[in-house]
């Protein structure tokens, strides 16, 4: 089950089954405290930020660089999911992947938040043109 | 002479198209059902799953069924017939298309 941490150096939070060995953010090893979910959305609260469409964008072409997949070169179909996401963020909370629905089972639907791991879909895995299900990432070609 | 006719009524099967409004997938096989439409004379249900809720819960109960043809999860586009319970999801090429719809009776 995943929990909340907190760097008590540099009060990173963290969300997941373990904490970090080290802290991403202060290196330091070691530094990741338990807490509760209320402590985590209060600490987290005074520095949300808001993603608008147009941060979004270089958001996620920052996050593919580095990766096998680039953003679909197709603009079009990018604008059409964007509206998608941004529509189901406005309505249901989350940046949720336009072409899948959501369960209502809170855990589970995190796995169709934007960008999803969508390394292990059938629609990419091991296809020389794979895509994400939506198809707003596409595997690079070489 | 008399004539007898004997009329069978036809029995339809129920086709439905789970569908997202801002889903290129569901917007790419809009002109396959519409053309199935015409040439086949068959009806479907398009049913859009993120703005109305009454049908994302339908989906969400026939998750049992879907769900395992359309890799663990409800997708769009889902072509389902709860009479057969047959499921086709994706973006398929009008012949797949056709031929699921004939599949149906």
């Amino acid at each position: 089950m995943k929990k909340y941490w907190r760097c008590y150096v540099c009060g990173d939070i963290h969300f997941g089954v373990k904490p970090p060995e080290v802290c991403p953010t202060c290196l330091v090893r070691n530094a990741y405290v338990e807490i509760s979910s209320d402590e985590a959305g209060r600490t987290m609260q005074p520095t949300r930020t808001a993603m608008t469409r147009d941060e979004f964008r270089p958001a996620i072409e920052k996050f593919a660089e580095k990766n096998e997949f680039e953003v679909n070169p197709d603009a079009a179909k990018v604008e059409t999911l964007f509206d998608g996401i941004f529509a189901n963020e406005q309505n249901h909370g989350l940046k949720y992947c336009p072409c899948r629905l959501r369960t209502k089972d809170f855990d589970e639907d995190l796995k169709l938040v934007c960008p999803c791991n969508f390394l292990v879909h059938e629609t990419y895995k091991g296809k020389k043109d794979g895509e994400c299900w939506c198809g707003l990432f596409i595997r690079r070609k070489k | 002479m008399l004539v007898r006719a004997v009329y069978k009524e036809e029995k339809v099967s129920r086709l439905i198209m789970f569908h997202a409004r801002e889903c290129p997938h569901c917007k790419a096989m809009m002109p396959h059902v519409d053309r199935l439409e015409k040439e086949q004379n068959v009806q479907f249900e398009r049913l859009e799953v993120w703005h109305d809720e009454k049908n994302a819960d339908l989906m969400r109960s026939y998750r049992p069924i879907i769900a395992p043809k359309c890799g663990g999860q409800l997708r769009t586009p889902t072509f389902f017939c709860p009479e057969t319970s047959d499921v086709l999801c994706g973006e398929v090429p009008y012949e797949k298309l056709k031929d699921w719809v004939l599949k149906q009776g």
